[in-house]
């Protein structure tokens, strides 16, 4: 063993930082650029591994699926977000990035209940922007390319 | 030098990183932690489970192995002879890693990338003469495919050595005739026989192999050999059916009363490494999710899971997510009928969510 191990053994390095930021799968079938809302009555909130999936029935009666986080990412967040936090018929409003080939789904953004709380499951399918959405939504935006497009006027 | 004193080294390092992580918690700002927690909105990927102080990611340099070992057995037993097999523990002597544990920082990404390219279309220059030639190659391949689909969308678990870094929550259960270390992806748990020999009754490999090891006070030294063919991580270079490994494994309590698991791992392979490589794992207790309430599931990843592989005309592959109604989709509290086929479709109580089925129904 020759000198300069004892001193990589010595020396500390702040490692390229590795924080696990991945889902056990890709979310190429989410289209991140673009962002939605939706409201709709919820069906089913799965708070289970390996994702959190939100169904949600829409005004016209269809059924729509959602992909969040895996619970144990999730659960430390504030608001607190649990198994018990959406229940069967609750209104939400829902962000999302949607499929990109364009079936009744996404990856799910903020979800919004009635009484104004802003919930966030997202996982890596959808980057949207808290700030930004409380600000559309109030204005009453439905898709981040509308507000963007009405900023640019 | 003598792996005594490289042992007696490693503790003044570990020391060191007491002290240095010991500041960067006390300088940390309040609340730095809880921003990080929310999930990385603003850019940054979410994070995975979070929680705790002090989740900067130190980590140990890596220490390589004393000597060129031709093989992981050479080193695994170069080691036990070194420690005269080691310290026999008793229930109540054998250290206790418990409550959960989340991955933290490694330097094993950068063994492969320059500035430790990591994930789905990692950036950075590949670092030649690590890989052989075939397994470059292959790791080429999948950086130019990006990374849109993954083995363990279908499930797999991660196996080793990816278990060592994927995200989501550990357990260590440590006696003094096995520990058992789980992790909630993929249910997929290690299991390290101590002071035992390999044994492979199967005739196969799996996806963790088959672990023994020994302990050195409150050091486990452990060998794993007959690993399925697996990978460092996605996006990250592939592993062959003779991938090898010596880890020592420590906990190290800070001197905030934060407490760490380092692993120290050398990685062998003949088929896909020039040379043995060694890098450096990392767990931190994760506090806030035991705050949480939080307790690991059966991940139902059989039952629960709406994402597929999809592969293009072009031959890139993809991953795509089922929707109600749809062929194969996962219902993930409702009545599947395809768990029961030999029950009536409306026998009462068969939902797998009573608690909000059943009253919905009864309403």
């Amino acid at each position: 063993m020759k000198t300069p191990r004892m001193l990589l053994g010595a020396v500390l390095t702040v490692a390229a930082a590795t924080t696990v930021v991945h889902a056990h799968h890709s979310f190429s079938m989410f289209d991140n650029t673009r962002e939605e809302v939706i409201v709709g009555d919820v069906v089913r909130w799965g708070f289970n591994s390996p994702h959190t999936l939100m169904y949600i029935k829409d005004a016209k009666g269809t059924t729509w699926g959602f992909e969040g986080a895996a619970p144990p990412a999730i659960v430390a967040r504030t608001p607190r977000i649990d198994g018990f936090t959406f229940k069967p018929g609750d209104r939400i409003t829902l962000i999302h990035c949607p499929l990109r080939d364009g079936r009744s789904g996404g990856a799910i953004g903020f979800i919004v209940t009635k009484d104004g709380t802003w919930y966030n499951p997202a996982d890596g399918g959808c980057r949207a922007n808290e700030m930004n959405w409380r600000k559309w939504l109030e204005a009453g935006y439905t898709s981040r390319a509308q507000a963007e497009a009405a900023a640019k006027k | 030098m003598t792996f005594r004193r490289q042992m007696l080294t490693c503790g003044a390092a570990l020391c060191l990183m007491t002290w240095v992580s010991t500041l960067v918690v006390a300088q940390a700002p309040v609340g730095q932690e809880g921003a990080g927690a929310q999930g990385g909105r603003g850019g940054a990927p979410p994070a995975a489970p979070t929680g705790g102080p002090g989740r900067g990611n130190f980590v140990p340099e890596p220490v390589p192995p004393p000597e060129n070992f031709a093989t992981s057995k050479e080193h695994y037993e170069f080691l036990y002879r070194l420690h005269k097999g080691g310290t026999r523990h008793t229930y109540e002597s054998i250290p206790k890693w418990e409550g959960l544990w989340s991955a933290a920082g490694n330097t094993s990404t950068g063994l492969f990338v320059k500035g430790g390219g990591f994930g789905p279309g990692a950036a950075g220059e590949m670092i030649p003469g690590v890989l052989t030639p075939a397994y470059e190659e292959a790791f080429k391949k999948r950086r130019s495919l990006g990374a849109d689909y993954d083995r363990l969308t279908t499930c797999e678990p991660a196996g080793y050595p990816r278990w060592l870094l994927e995200p989501y929550v550990r357990e260590f259960v440590n006696t003094p005739s096995q520990s058992w270390w789980m992790n909630d992806l993929g249910n997929d748990t290690r299991r390290v026989y101590i002071g035992q020999e390999h044994k492979n009754i199967d005739g196969t490999h799996s996806p963790e192999g088959d672990s023994i090891g020994f302990w050195v006070d409150d050091m486990l030294i452990v060998h794993t050999i007959h690993i399925y063919p697996n990978d460092y991580f996605r996006g990250q270079p592939p592993t062959s059916n003779q991938f090898e490994s010596v880890e020592v494994w420590r906990m190290v309590p800070l001197a905030n009363g934060e407490r760490r698991i380092n692993v120290n791992v050398t990685f062998y392979d003949k088929l896909s490494l020039l040379r043995p490589v060694t890098a450096t794992y990392t767990f931190r207790r994760n506090t806030a999710l035991e705050e949480s309430g939080y307790r690991m599931r059966h991940w139902e990843c059989e039952s629960n899971e709406n994402s597929f592989l999809v592969i293009d005309d072009k031959g890139k592959p993809a991953t795509q997510f089922r929707l109600p109604g749809e062929p194969g989709f996962d219902d993930v509290r409702g009545v599947d009928p395809r768990r029961n086929p030999d029950l009536p479709p409306d026998l009462p109580g068969q939902a797998k969510n009573p608690i909000f089925d059943d009253a919905v129904k009864v309403k």
